[in-house]
């Protein structure tokens, strides 16, 4: 009887050690929690909200260990401790309405030895420590609200639509001002890099080729009245 | 890389598409109201003489301060559901309140200005029984706790503990009550029924044992309820069987003297256990000599105890409630009486002389519709003439608090029924006087019977009618503008209600536990009607139905409650309007039998009542309303209505249907061995649901279609087995016609609550991972392939293919309270899923992040349908909370309506609190946005305008110049 109950001693101190050691991959979980006589620890830490009184905020916020399976709540100084919590793994969380906290995963084991991690829900057994006794810090007001499209000149102007439109007008109507077109020179240098453009002014240009087939041999006299009839003008010189 | 970018991206172009409240839109459609339940401790602060705050503690464990002044919360703090957020004790001591909690396993202290908490210690276990504060003189320090077996004595300051003591012969000795008075010592008393008193004293100091006495009261059996301590220490407990009064004095004797109340002139009324009602304003001090005796249900006696003798004082019969209050040194007795069938009046009493106080008289106007007075809480303070004047908050049966002031004025009323809101619906609003003319004007009968001339006139009266209704409006619209602002006051009242032009104003029918009904208003918040059922069982379960819309004038709309007492089974019928909340005079039929199931045929009788069938433990079935028109669609119709009952103890799950002669007939049954996993919740889809389009467009242009059996049941079990590793949540899709399994899922290591939301083609569920330790949402969507077995009609009877099936998981970063999803007019707006939160937020997460065709790898075909691709942790982004920082606590659920508008869909959550607001899921693509600029549209037409003006002016004079040339 003494020996078998030495031996369950040492399964169990085993069992902690292999714990401690081991992932947290199959923590205590359910298992323990559902065990009705287990030891009761105490879940303690700190929130704070930097740069605000803490009597604005305290009565507003909750400390929600594990959805609301246990329920704390925060003193005036900003402390807080969840009492009555077995062992296992909870996910911590302080809770108000107008400031972000994030969560915090404590892990207890049966012994009551404590330790805070970062949460996360994909690499569940993953170690980043946190501080603990918990020095819970909140990340700035909750953002719960979208801006409204506001209508200025600025925005109506810096639209890529608006801009693409906009910059070819300018030059348009300004490039004939800056550049002098009645310069020889300049209007030599023009026809240059016009001829660059179209580099073989002997070659008729596709749409001249049909409207010569269509209009017939009578030349485009007719149709020439519009823009077009310029060039073939000019070829005739 | 690039498949995060992508990602990254997808998400930016999906929550800039994603509706979210603007900062201008609060309060604009959408409010809240914040309740604390049934009040189980009161206590006006009084540490400060200007004090504006009474503390409640409720049944609901919610520990909270409200405002004298406006009834609103200053600050209130909700602790976990169930026995162990119990509040058993609330004691004040200047800014501190002391709490017991969960059958004293925490003792808190909180301090009320800020609402934050002093300390919190954790008690040693046993079951807690009595708490007082001990002082000394006006010097309190400590808190006593009186606990079965253990009396423990704490500082007030910090919570320590300053000594604890066994009780002696805890194991026959039932220790009930705690007292002190301070002298040094404090009093443990237990009882040994129908034997002996226990009393043991205590130092304060150290704990020590003063003194223990043993006192012979063998016709004693409960110290609570029947004893209480006046005086100098006097124990005095009232028999109900000699008649008579016991008193003993603590500190001396230890024999009880018999008062037998025939010599002080009293009777006890036959079958009546007479109360005792004392106070104690100071816990430094001794309470005072005067007490009330309650000897029949309305009938006081004030006594005294004046140098060992009881002298009666004054006797207030017919009286309802009596209380005690003090104020500075003056202790008076508010007494209320009742005056006449609708109002009581109270009235202040001095406690030492009996003597009326004069201009104290106050009248309670109740309410026709609401209980009867249960409990007053009485703040009495100084005038400045150094007379007492008074409040009182009156407690009824209906969880109601009205604050009142003298001479009667209401100051606030709550009704803390919301707090517990069971069901709910939302009833469109009728028509106004006039629209309804104009629809009785083409009524089928009218027309047939009148001839043209006397429609003719019809028509011209009607007509004239609207010309007036349209004359007072604008007439009321000059008369508003030329009032300021702030006097316009658009009250709702039932007499003005009328519906709207986008149907987005309703009736919010609410049903609550303890019985009220409440109509409400959904624009507003205001409740428009109350009206108390008395005798509801205190476990029943309700289940609300609209009968009849507003649609159908001139017969009234009409709702039927159905009131089931859980533990025999037997049901009643509540029949009433639900836009008026009068009980209807049609009577309901008598229900002998217990109730195991009941449905709502779209079948109408010539009333356009809507047909509910009920099926009793005999599997016979009654209608209701039972005429014989009804009668006989029914013999028609039976052959094609079928139904299903549950019974989740046995695990079985059966069909039936109707015969002509209205018994039923058993068709199939599936049975869940119930020492497996057990039938934890059954969902049909919502029989108000549309569904706009029969499937979804591939991206090779293909349709897929949808599976849309309308008679589909979600069916959830959860393994009985809870170990981590073996435990199971199932899920089960049933044809509830054949009784057919479309489908059945297990999901392995895994255990509930799980979260169910079922609708057209698709199952949504929540359940807890046990191995990753997480919520995890998964989802269910059936197809029929690539063509239609039979697109006009569907049939359970008749679909050979089973649907294709497809699944996909996602981790969810929270726990859910409740799952609803957002329901249009026509079905044509995306859905959204509406979480609620422990947080109290309420999650609104569009329904394409919960699609099982996302892709792992993003192919062209699944841009084309603009799938998201596969992550696996879905996101909480604040922005899609749809109630911002107007947290609801504790949500327990969500009821969401369609609109007249098919972008908009009505929510409202409750729980603790009531939040109602209006969600677009596709957003407003309907209705111009509120925030649509009137003025850049009209500038940029204008501008348009005077341009071409100018401009072809200026083209007239080129075109002239050019001509001259």
């Amino acid at each position: 009887m003494h020996l078998t109950a030495l031996l369950w001693v040492c399964m169990q101190a085993a069992l902690v050690v292999a714990w401690c050691f081991t992932d947290m991959e199959t923590g205590p979980g359910a298992g323990v929690s559902t065990q009705p006589n287990g030891d009761r620890f105490k879940i303690e830490g700190r929130a704070i909200v930097p740069g605000i009184k803490t009597q604005d905020w305290v009565s507003t916020a909750r400390i929600l260990v594990e959805g609301e399976e246990y329920v704390g709540f925060v003193r005036t100084d900003g402390s807080f401790a969840v009492n009555d919590v077995p062992s296992g793994s909870y996910v911590v969380e302080v809770v108000t309405p107008n400031y972000r906290f994030e969560p915090v995963r404590v892990d207890i084991t049966s012994k009551g030895k404590m330790r805070a991690r970062l949460v996360n829900y994909i690499k569940t057994s993953e170690v980043i420590r946190q501080p603990y006794p918990l020095q819970i810090r909140a990340s700035g007001p909750h953002t719960y609200f979208m801006k409204r499209e506001t209508w200025g000149w600025t925005d109506f102007l810096m639209n890529p639509m608006v801009m693409m439109m906009v910059l070819p007008l300018l030059i348009i109507v300004l490039l004939p001002k800056v550049v002098n077109t009645n310069d020889p020179e300049m209007r030599k240098e023009m026809e240059q890099s016009m001829n660059m453009l179209n580099p073989n002014p002997e070659l008729p240009d596709v749409s001249e080729l049909m409207t010569k087939l269509f209009s017939g041999s009578k030349g485009s006299s007719k149709a020439g009245g519009s823009s077009k009839g310029t060039r073939p003008a000019v070829k005739r010189r | 890389m690039a498949k995060l970018i992508l990602l990254c991206l997808k998400f930016i172009i999906l929550s800039s598409a994603v509706e979210a409240v603007f900062e201008d839109q609060v309060g604009k459609f959408d409010w809240r109201q914040e309740y604390v339940g049934k009040v189980r401790f009161s206590h006006f602060d009084t540490h400060v003489q200007s004090s504006k705050k009474v503390l409640l503690a409720t049944e609901n464990n919610v520990f909270a301060a409200l405002n004298t002044r406006t009834g609103e919360l200053f600050w209130r703090h909700v602790d976990k559901t169930g026995p162990e957020g119990n509040i058993d004790a609330l004691l004040q001591h200047g800014q501190d309140v002391v709490l017991v909690v969960g059958n004293g396993r925490l003792l808190r202290s909180w301090e009320i200005n800020v609402g934050g908490l002093n300390w919190e210690i954790v008690l040693d276990s046993g079951s807690f029984q009595s708490a007082c504060l001990v002082g000394q003189q006006d010097n309190v320090k400590h808190v006593a706790v009186l606990k079965k077996t253990v009396i423990s004595f704490h500082y007030l300051s910090n919570g320590h503990q300053k000594w604890i003591e066994n009780l002696p012969e805890s194991e026959t000795v039932d220790y009930q009550s705690v007292y002190s008075d301070g002298n040094g010592e404090v009093y443990a008393l237990g009882i040994v029924p129908h034997s002996h008193i226990a009393i043991v004293a205590y130092s304060v100091e150290d704990g020590e044992i003063i003194k223990q006495m043993s006192v012979e009261a063998a016709w004693l059996s409960n110290i609570q309820a029947s004893c209480v301590v006046i005086s100098q220490g006097m124990l005095t407990c009232v028999d109900p069987l000699t008649v008579s009064l016991y008193m003993l004095d603590l500190h001396t004797e230890s024999q009880m003297t018999q008062i037998p109340l025939q010599s002080l002139g009293l009777e006890v009324a036959p079958g009546f256990h007479p109360v005792l009602v004392s106070t104690q304003p100071n816990p430094g001090r001794q309470p005072l000599s005067e007490f009330f005796l309650q000897l029949g249900p309305d009938y006081y006696q004030l006594l005294q105890l004046n140098n060992g003798q009881i002298v009666t004082l004054r006797d207030f019969k017919p009286a309802m409630l009596v209380s005690f209050a003090t104020t500075g040194e003056k202790t008076v007795a508010a007494v209320m009486s009742p005056k006449n069938k609708t109002a009581s009046s109270l009235n202040l009493f001095s406690a030492e002389t009996g003597r009326r106080l004069l201009d104290t008289t106050l009248i309670f106007n109740m309410d026709p519709y609401g209980g009867k007075p249960e409990k007053l809480h009485v703040q009495a303070f100084l005038k400045k003439d150094d007379s007492v004047g008074y409040r009182v908050m009156v407690q009824t049966e209906d969880h109601t608090l009205t604050f009142i002031q003298q001479p009667g004025r209401v100051m606030w009323t709550r009704e803390e029924a919301l707090s517990d809101v069971v069901t709910m619906e939302m009833v469109d609003l009728p028509l106004t006087g006039t629209q309804a003319e104009l629809e009785g004007e083409f009524g089928k009968k009218a027309a047939i019977q009148d001839g043209l001339m006397s429609m003719v006139l019809k028509r011209l009266s009607s007509q004239l009618i609207l010309l007036q209704a349209w004359i007072a409006h604008l007439w009321k619209l000059f008369y508003d503008a030329r009032k300021p602002r702030s006097q316009v006051k658009n009250e709702v009242t039932i007499e003005n209600l009328s519906r709207d032009e986008f149907n987005l104003q309703k009736m919010m029918v609410m049903v609550t536990a303890s019985g009220k009904l409440f109509g409400i208003d959904s624009k507003t918040g205001s409740i428009l009607w109350r009206h108390y059922l008395d005798n509801i069982p205190s476990n029943a379960a309700f289940k609300l139905m609209v009968q009849r819309t507003t649609a159908h004038f001139p017969h009234p709309p009409q709702c039927t409650l159905l009131i089931k007492d859980k533990d025999t089974g037997l049901a009643t019928l509540h029949v009433f309007n639900p836009i008026f909340g009068k009980k209807s005079h049609v009577s309901p039929p008598a229900l002998p039998q217990p109730i195991l199931q009941s449905l709502m045929l779209p079948l109408m009788d010539q009333d356009y009542a809507k047909v509910l069938l009920l099926v009793d433990d005999q599997y016979k079935v009654s209608a209701f309303p039972s005429t014989k028109n009804v009668l006989q669609q029914l013999q028609e119709m039976a052959s094609s209505i079928f139904f299903y009952l549950v019974d989740s103890t046995q695990g079985r799950l059966s069909g039936y249907r109707l015969r002509t002669d209205l018994s039923t007939e058993l068709i199939w049954e599936v049975v869940i061995p119930a020492e497996v996993q057990k039938i934890v919740s059954v969902k049909g889809k919502r029989p108000n649901e549309h569904v706009h389009s029969q499937g979804r467009v591939m991206g090779d242009r293909s349709v897929l279609y949808k599976y849309l059996n309308p008679n589909l049941l979600a069916v959830v079990t959860e393994s009985t087995d809870l170990h981590q590793e073996r435990s199971f949540v199932g899920i089960l899709l049933i044809d509830g016609v054949t009784g057919r399994i479309i489908h059945e899922a297990v999901q392995r290591k895994a255990r509930g609550p799980v979260h169910v939301v079922h609708s057209e083609n698709w199952v949504v569920y929540e359940y807890w991972s046990t191995k990753s330790r997480r919520n995890e949402f998964s989802v269910i969507e059936l197809y029929e392939g690539m063509e239609l077995y039979n697109s006009t009609v569907f049939s359970s009877l008749d679909r050979p293919h089973a649907p294709q099936v497809l699944q996909q998981s996602y981790i969810f970063p929270s726990y859910i309270s409740t799952l609803e999803a957002t329901l249009t007019e026509k079905g044509i707006t995306s859905r959204h899923l509406l979480i609620g939160l422990p947080s109290g937020g309420i999650l609104s997460l569009p329904k394409m992040f919960l699609d099982p065709r996302r892709p792992e790898i993003v192919s062209e075909q699944s841009r084309e349908e603009n799938l998201i691709p596969y992550a696996p942790e879905l996101l909480i982004r604040t922005e899609w909370f749809i109630n911002y920082n107007q947290t609801v606590s504790r949500v327990r659920g969500i009821y969401t309506a369609p609109s007249g508008l098919e972008s908009t869909c009505l929510v409202v959550a409750y729980g603790l609190d009531i939040y109602q607001t209006r969600v677009y899921p596709s957003k407003q693509f309907d209705v111009l946005k509120d925030d649509y600029d009137y003025m850049l549209i009209s500038s940029v037409l204008f501008a348009l305008f005077f341009a071409t003006m100018i401009s072809k002016r200026l083209a007239e004079v080129k075109l002239l110049n050019r001509a001259w040339r």
